[in-house]
């Protein structure tokens, strides 16, 4: 009951939405701002100007992957625990196009992106066969037979991995165009993430999460639209893949498929909000930040795992709505987070 | 022979198999849970033995005694602190599977933590010895693991078949709201079976421990694994957990001895891949849709 009252709050909501819609295009205006002069900004300010940097671009990662990741888990209410394999398919399509024709990463983008689609249209013809728990176990099964795979695949380097030429800038301003890319990637995804829920398509993948049978009486076309949401899904996250791999000059199939991978994507959905689109961008900038304090303080990366895991078990029991879901639930979400 | 071979050595690790996703396949009849952590409490169980051994020199075998208990203990308060919240939500089922991927990573890092991540294993005396049948040969360590779990199965079995507690659990497993008018008290059956599950979980660590090297993020792969096997069986029964498990051990060895052991997991894969796409509901499941 609850979810159907929250629901009809949202369409009573939906025609009064003028008056935030001042604070939160200007919100709009100062976040792209500084997402894109950051680099110009930090250079005077901080003396670790690559590590600042470095974490830019990290939390603009995990914006794109968990809001991509979004269109799927959250608005179609279809948790994957696979998208590892589409972060996986980006890198190494970008890597082999490097180390095999030379192409840059950075042209290669959008193309990661369309490798990562159409994988993302494969394994979502197959896995969307099913549903709920089911699903759930599908895509972890999907995630392993794609490790397993790339573990035992010679061409692309297997276990071992691939190395990358370096990319050949001036050292100090390196991770400048990684931290440009990742920012276009983001931006893109969160986009891709607001124009789908503003859709009749993201109205269609809302009513699936609902209820998928009522949905299908309706006259959604609900396999295809899952598909759908699943192949978007994967594009920004292959992009993210791209950019990272090449960041790391040598790519390990476990470096993609990892599940903490995974677990971080939908933590970070989970946190912030799942189905919302500000959601997965606070999530994401949360986990990273609380995540970096914590590797700074004490140094230690098993108990990271343990936080990642308290954090989850403790968003779903209290407040399982994460952080936009629940100001929104109480009539307290400040207007300029309300994106949807 | 060497079919015999193998068909032999299948079996012995099946029936460890087995008892591990006993457990699991229990847990999603009485409860409706797909149990991400049990692997995870699996690996817990094995470092307790671990721990035991190196300092108290405790055959892993008779830590059980202490697993056991331990773990039923772990489960029934896990599930009175986690599960009641949860039971009213609109989405019980999909909260439950995030709710155990989170438990699976915090005794993942706390093991880590703790043990760190290089691989341990237990080696008892019957560790690296054989028994040998004619020309057939069985690892000691792995035919006491699996007379174990045989007959903790057949345990679980008779508790099931003739406690009135059991009576109550099959009613529940076969349909929830049934049981609970005609008076079985539902939240104690279920937290009574995640001990048992737990339980069940600890048994099949101290087991594990002296069988195969572990390490903390292994509980990945195992519960992939132990989720193929009860897939294949048909999620909440344990007679198709049982069946799977002997299914895929088998045919896991085979394919190991044409392929080589780097193609043995696939077996567990493709085979989850495959009927979760064309059965969902199992060799022997109840017509639960997942």
């Amino acid at each position: 009951m609850a979810v159907v009252e929250r629901r009809g709050d949202l369409v009573e909501e939906a025609p009064g939405r003028q008056p935030g819609s001042r604070s939160r295009r200007v919100a709009l205006i100062l976040s792209l701002a500084l997402v894109l002069l950051f680099p110009a900004i930090a250079y005077p300010v901080f003396d670790s100007y690559a590590y600042v940097l470095q974490m830019g671009m990290l939390i603009l990662m995990w914006i794109a992957m968990s809001s991509s990741w979004n269109i799927i888990g959250g608005f179609a209410g279809y948790i994957s625990l696979g998208h590892g394999l589409f972060y996986a398919v980006g890198g190494y399509s970008a890597g082999l196009a490097l180390a095999h024709w030379g192409i840059s990463p950075f042209l290669f983008l959008p193309f990661a992106g369309l490798a990562a689609m159409a994988a993302g249209f494969v394994a979502g013809l197959i896995t969307l066969r099913t549903r709920g728990p089911a699903f759930i176990v599908a895509t972890i099964a999907m995630l392993f037979l794609g490790l397993l795979t790339f573990d035992n695949w010679e061409f692309i380097g297997g276990t071992s991995g691939l190395d990358l030429p370096l990319f050949q800038f001036p050292i100090e301003f390196l991770k400048v165009p990684f931290y440009y890319a990742m920012a276009v990637t983001a931006i893109g995804a969160v986009y891709l993430s607001y124009r789908v829920a503003h859709s009749k398509f993201g109205l269609g993948l809302r009513a699936i999460s609902q209820d998928e049978t009522k949905a299908e009486v309706a006259g959604i076309n609900t396999r295809w639209y899952k598909v759908w949401a699943f192949a978007l899904s994967a594009i920004f996250i292959g992009m993210a893949g791209s950019i990272y791999g090449y960041s790391l000059t040598h790519l390990r199939p476990l470096t993609f498929f990892a599940i903490a991978v995974a677990a971080r994507m939908v933590l970070a959905a989970i946190i912030g909000g799942r189905g919302t689109v500000a959601g997965p961008v606070i999530g994401a900038i949360l986990i990273i930040g609380v995540n970096e304090v914590a590797v700074r303080q004490m140094g230690e990366s098993a108990i990271n795992i343990v936080f990642t895991g308290l954090i989850l078990v403790v968003t779903l029991l209290f407040f399982p709505e994460g952080i936009v879901g629940s100001l929104r639930k109480s009539r307290r979400l400040p207007a300029f987070l309300d994106w949807d | 022979m060497q079919w015999v071979q193998i068909l032999v050595l299948g079996l012995l690790l099946g029936g460890v198999y087995a008892m591990m996703a006993s457990g699991l396949t229990l847990l999603f009849g009485v409860m409706r849970v797909v149990n991400l952590a049990h692997a995870a409490f699996i690996l817990l169980a094995a470092y307790v033995t671990y721990t035991l051994f190196e300092n108290l020199a405790m055959d892993p075998m008779v830590s059980l005694v202490v697993t056991m208990p331990l773990m039923f203990g772990l489960g029934v308060a896990l599930y009175l602190i986690l599960f009641p919240r949860l039971e009213a939500s609109p989405r019980y089922v999909e909260m439950t599977v995030l709710l155990t991927f989170g438990l699976a990573l915090i005794v993942e890092g706390m093991l880590t933590f703790v043990f760190t991540g290089i691989f341990r294993s237990v080696r008892p005396v019957y560790s690296s010895t054989a028994i040998n049948l004619g020309e057939i040969f069985m690892p000691t360590s792995q035919f006491y693991a699996s007379t174990i779990s045989f007959g903790l199965l057949m345990v679980l079995w008779a508790v099931l078949r003739f406690t009135k507690t059991g009576t109550a659990i099959r009613a529940t497993m076969q349909n929830r709201s049934a049981a609970q008018i005609v008076g079985v008290n539902v939240r104690r059956v279920s937290a009574i079976s995640f001990g048992i599950g737990m339980a069940l979980a600890g048994a099949a660590g101290s087991l594990l421990s002296f069988m195969f090297p572990f390490f903390p993020a292994r509980h990945w792969q195992w519960v992939a694994l132990l989720l193929a096997l009860i897939v294949l069986g048909g999620m909440g029964s344990i007679k198709g957990a049982v069946i799977g498990a002997l299914l895929l051990a088998i045919a896991s060895a085979f394919v190991t001895d044409l392929f080589g052991p780097t193609w043995s997991p696939i077996t567990f894969y493709l085979t989850l891949f495959l009927i979760l796409m064309l059965k969902p509901e199992g060799l022997f499941g109840a017509k639960v849709r997942l």
